[in-house]
C-alpha cells in the first residue's frame, strides 16, 4: 500500500512543512492587507489632492508590476544597495515576501473598498448625518456593513487567488509547498527523481481553497438578512 | 416671536445661484409648505435648513438662537454644526432607511447613540436604552406600523418604509420636521397612507417645512405656503391666500398646471 | 506620512531594480563593505564604521565575526539534499561543516533560487554558493571563485528504448534537447547542433524527455548519476553520451563562489588542500560516491 509506505511518509511530511508555511503566509497576508487596505482606500478618496494622487500612483505602480517582480525586489534591492538586510535564512525570506504581499494585497483590497465605500448611497450619510450622527458612528453604524456586504463577493475572489498566488514565494527560495514538491525531483531525504510530490500538493490547495470557498459562501448567506 | 427666522440666505452651486435672498418666518405649532416646479431650489433650501448645504449668506434662527450665520465661521464647523442639526429633522423623498436596520432600531439607533454622551448613561444604561426602545415602539403605534417593528426595509412596501422614516425623524424631538417631497417616490395607491400620517402630525400642532407637489393636500394641511421659482421666493403667505388667490402671474401660471388636470 | 514613505520606498525599489538588472556583471565595487551586514552582526560589534575601510573590509572578518557562515545551496542530490532528519548532507555539504569548523564558526544552509545567486552573495544573504556549481564564465566574471574541487560533465539523457539510437552520434542536429536556461549543458547541445528547449531547473528537462515533449535532454553527469534510472520517477531513462568527449573538449570543474574580492577563497583553498592532504576530502567522496570526481591533486 502506497500511502504506508515510508517514501509517502517523508514526502507527506515535507510537504506538510511546506503548506504550514503557505498558511502562515496566506494568513498573515490576509491580516495585514485588510486593515492596510482600508486605509489605502482612504487615501485615495482623500479630500487632500497631493495624498490622493500619490495614493492612487501607489496603487497603480503596484497593481500594474508583477507581483512575484515585487518579491524579487523587495527582498534583493534593499540589501544591494545597502540600505537594510531581511536577514539570512528562512525567516528573512519570509519576512520580505510577507511585507511584499501585504503591500500588494492592500492596493487590490483598497480598490475593492473603494468601490464598496463608493457603492453605498448618499442619502444613508445624509440621513445618518440629520439624525446628529458623527461621521465616525455613520461609518461604523451605518456605512460599514453595506460596504462589507458589497465587497464580500470580490474579496471572495482576491482570496481565493492568495491562496494559490502564495507559491508565488518561491521565486526567492521561500519554502512553501510547490518548493517542497519540487524538491524531491533533484533529491531530498533520499528521494530523488520523484515528480508525483509536485502534483501531489495540488491535494492540498483544493482542500484549502475549497474549504475558503464554502466559509465564504456561508458568509454572503450571512449578509442576505438585507438588501 | 417666531420658532424658525430665515434670513437672507443665498447659495451659489460653481457659478450657478441656487437661492436668492430667502426669507421668511414660521410659527410655533404651523405648517409651511413649500412649491414650485423642480429646480426652483426648494429643495436646496429644505437641505440649507438641514446644513447638508452651507449657504453662502445669511442666518438661521430657531426659538431666538442663532443655529448659523455665514460670517461668523464658528457656526460653519462641522462639530457646531452637529447638535444644532437636532433642531430639525428631515424626511427624505427616498425614505434612506438603514437597510441592515429592523423598523425598530431604525428609530431608535441614533437615539442610542446620542445617550452615550449622556452623563449618566453608564450608570442608568439599561433604563436609558429601554426608555428609548419604549418610545420607538410608541411612534411606530403611532404610524400604525406596531406590527412591523421587527421587519428589515426591504420587507415593507414604500408607504410603510417612509412611516417608519417619518418615526425615525420624530424619535429626537425636533423643533421643526421638514419633509422632501416625502411621496414623490410612492406609487400613487400608496401617497394617502403616508399623507394622512403628514395630516395628523399638523392636527397635533407639530411644526413642519413641507416641499410638495400635492397642491390640494399643501391647501389643505398647511398654514402658510411659499411659491418659489428660479430660487427667489415669488409669493407666500397663509395657504388659502397663496394657493386660492394667488397674486403673482408665476404662481398663477404654476398652479394652472395643476388645476388643469 | 506612512504612505508617502510607503511610495518613495517603492518607487525607489522599482527604479534600483531596472538600474540592478541592466548592469549586473558591474558587481565588482559591492561585496566586503561591511554596512549591509545585519544589523544584529552590527549591534555586535564593537562599533566598527561602515564606511571607512578598516578591518571591516575582510570577508574572512565580517563573517567571524557574526560566527556564521552562510552556505547558499539548491537541493542537489549527491552535493547538497537532507536526510530523512532534514540535516543537510552531501559532499558539498559536509565539506562546507568541515569548512566552518576550520573557520571556528558555526554553518547555516540557506536554500537559494539559482538564478539569483549573484544577487544573494552581494546582498549579503549568505556568504558562499557551494552546489556544484560548474566554473563557467559568467559565474568566474559575477564572483571571486576557488580552485576547482571536482570535475563534471554534461551528458545526453535519452528514454531507455532508444538509448541504442543515440550511442554513437557526432552530432544533434534535428533533434530537440531539453536544457537549463543559462547552463553549460545549453551551451554543450548548441555547439552540437540541437534545437534547444530552456527550461528553468536541471530537473524540469527530465520531466520534458519523460513526457515525451524533448527527444533528449543534456544535464551534469553528477546530477544524472542521482536522478534517474531504478527507484525514481525516470526509471524509463538513462544517459549515454559524454558531450565533453563528443566535443573534445576538457572536462569542467566545480568551484565554490564567494563574494567579488572576498579573502575567503584563499582560506577555502588553504582548507581544501589541507583536506586532500589528511585525505578527509577523498573518505568524504567515498562517503557520497563521487570519488572518482573530486580532484586530488
Amino acid at each position: 500500500m502506497f500511502f504506508a509506505s515510508a517514501e509517502f511518509q517523508t514526502v507527506f511530511a515535507a510537504l506538510n512543512a511546506g503548506f504550514v508555511r503557505t498558511l502562515q503566509l496566506f494568513f498573515i497576508t490576509l491580516a495585514g492587507a485588510i486593515p492596510l487596505g482600508l486605509v489605502v482606500s482612504f487615501g485615495s478618496m482623500s479630500r487632500f489632492p497631493p495624498l490622493r494622487w500619490l495614493t492612487r500612483l501607489v496603487i497603480w505602480a503596484v497593481r500594474g508590476t508583477p507581483l512575484v517582480l515585487q518579491i524579487i525586489a523587495l527582498y534583493y534591492v534593499p540589501p544591494l544597495i545597502k540600505l537594510f538586510s531581511w536577514g539570512s535564512g528562512e525567516s528573512g525570506r519570509f519576512t520580505a515576501v510577507a511585507v511584499a504581499f501585504v503591500l500588494n494585497y492592500a492596493c487590490y483590497f483598497s480598490e475593492i473598498y473603494r468601490g464598496g465605500i463608493q457603492g453605498v448611497p448618499s442619502g444613508q450619510q445624509e440621513a445618518g448625518l440629520v439624525l446628529g450622527m458623527t461621521r465616525r458612528q455613520i461609518f461604523f453604524q451605518v456605512t460599514l456593513l453595506q460596504m462589507i456586504k458589497r465587497i464580500v463577493p470580490p474579496m471572495s475572489n482576491e482570496v481565493i487567488t492568495l491562496v494559490k498566488d502564495t507559491s508565488l514565494a518561491r521565486v526567492i527560495a521561500l519554502q512553501e509547498i510547490i518548493w517542497m514538491g519540487e524538491s524531491f525531483m533533484t533529491g531530498n531525504q533520499g528521494y530523488a527523481g520523484r515528480v508525483w510530490p509536485l502534483f501531489f500538493t495540488a491535494v492540498y490547495y483544493l482542500v484549502f481553497s475549497g474549504v475558503a470557498t464554502i466559509l465564504l459562501n456561508r458568509l454572503e448567506k450571512k449578509l442576505e438578512f438585507f438588501h | 416671536m417666531a420658532l424658525l427666522e430665515v434670513h437672507h440666505i443665498e447659495k451659489h452651486f460653481g457659478s450657478t445661484q441656487v437661492l436668492k435672498d430667502i426669507s421668511f418666518n414660521l410659527e410655533q405649532g404651523q405648517a409651511l409648505a413649500i412649491i414650485g416646479s423642480s429646480g426652483s431650489g426648494k429643495t436646496t433650501l429644505l437641505r440649507c435648513l438641514n446644513f447638508l448645504e452651507t449657504p453662502d449668506k445669511g442666518t438661521i434662527k430657531v426659538a431666538g438662537e442663532i443655529l448659523f450665520d455665514a460670517k461668523v465661521s464658528a457656526t460653519r464647523s462641522e462639530a457646531a454644526i452637529r447638535k444644532k442639526r437636532l433642531h430639525f429633522g428631515l424626511v427624505f423623498q427616498s425614505f434612506n432607511l438603514f437597510p441592515q436596520y429592523t423598523a425598530l432600531e431604525n428609530v431608535t439607533l441614533a437615539g442610542e447613540l446620542l445617550a452615550k454622551e449622556r452623563e449618566d448613561y453608564k450608570a442608568d444604561k439599561k433604563r436609558i436604552v429601554a426608555g428609548i426602545e419604549a418610545q420607538g415602539r410608541e411612534l411606530l403605534a403611532q404610524m400604525g406600523l406596531s406590527d412591523r417593528e421587527g421587519h428589515y426595509p426591504h420587507q415593507l412596501s414604500g408607504g410603510q418604509q417612509q412611516r417608519v422614516a417619518i418615526a425615525r425623524a420624530l424619535a429626537l424631538h425636533p423643533d421643526i420636521l421638514c419633509f422632501d417631497e416625502p411621496t414623490s417616490a410612492l406609487d400613487p395607491e400608496l401617497t394617502g397612507e403616508v399623507l394622512r400620517v403628514i395630516r395628523s402630525l399638523a392636527d397635533q400642532q407639530t411644526t413642519m417645512v413641507i416641499v410638495t407637489h400635492e397642491m390640494a393636500f399643501a391647501r389643505d394641511v398647511a398654514d402658510q405656503v411659499i411659491f418659489m421659482d428660479g430660487g427667489v421666493i415669488v409669493e407666500q403667505g397663509p395657504a388659502h391666500m397663496v394657493i386660492g388667490d394667488p397674486q403673482e402671474a408665476r404662481t398663477k401660471q404654476f398652479l394652472s398646471r395643476y388645476s388643469e388636470h | 506620512m506612512k504612505k508617502k514613505l510607503l511610495a518613495l520606498l517603492l518607487a525607489l525599489t522599482m527604479g534600483l531594480t531596472l538600474a540592478a538588472c541592466s548592469n549586473g556583471d558591474n558587481t565588482a565595487d559591492k561585496g566586503t563593505d561591511a554596512s549591509a551586514a545585519p544589523s544584529t552582526a552590527a549591534e555586535e560589534s564593537t562599533a566598527p564604521d561602515a564606511s571607512k575601510p578598516a578591518e571591516g573590509d575582510s570577508d574572512l572578518a565580517y563573517v567571524k565575526e557574526k560566527g556564521t557562515l552562510v552556505v547558499g545551496i539548491t537541493n542537489f542530490e549527491p552535493m547538497d539534499y537532507q536526510d530523512a532528519s532534514g540535516e543537510w548532507i552531501g559532499f558539498d555539504a559536509d565539506m562546507a561543516k568541515a569548512f566552518a569548523a576550520s573557520l571556528g564558526v558555526n554553518v547555516e544552509f540557506s536554500e537559494i533560487n539559482w538564478d539569483y545567486k549573484v544577487f544573494e552573495l552581494d546582498g549579503k544573504t549568505i556568504d558562499c554558493v557551494w552546489n556544484g556549481m560548474t566554473l563557467n564564465d559568467e559565474v568566474m566574471a559575477a564572483m571571486s571563485t576557488s580552485v576547482p574541487y571536482c570535475v563534471n560533465a554534461q551528458v545526453l539523457v535519452v528514454p531507455t528504448d532508444k538509448a541504442a539510437e543515440f550511442t554513437d552520434l557526432a552530432t544533434l542536429e534535428g533533434l530537440s534537447v531539453a536544457v537549463e536556461a543559462g547552463s553549460a549543458g545549453e551551451d554543450a547541445a548548441e555547439a552540437l547542433g540541437a534545437s534547444t528547449t530552456p527550461v528553468q531547473k536541471q530537473s524540469d528537462t527530465l520531466l520534458e524527455v519523460s513526457a515525451g515533449a524533448s527527444d533528449a535532454a543534456v544535464i551534469d553527469l553528477l546530477m544524472a548519476g542521482a536522478m534517474i534510472g531504478e527507484g525514481t520517477s525516470y526509471d524509463n531513462l538513462t544517459f549515454t553520451l559524454n558531450l565533453n568527449t563528443v566535443q573534445g573538449l576538457d572536462s569542467e570543474n566545480y568551484g565554490v563562489g564567494f563574494r567579488t574580492g572576498s579573502d575567503l577563497v584563499e582560506a577555502f583553498n588553504d582548507f581544501w588542500a589541507a583536506s586532500v592532504t589528511d585525505g578527509t576530502a577523498l573518505s568524504t567522496a567515498e562517503a557520497y560516491g563521487v570519488q572518482e570526481s573530486v580532484i586530488l591533486d
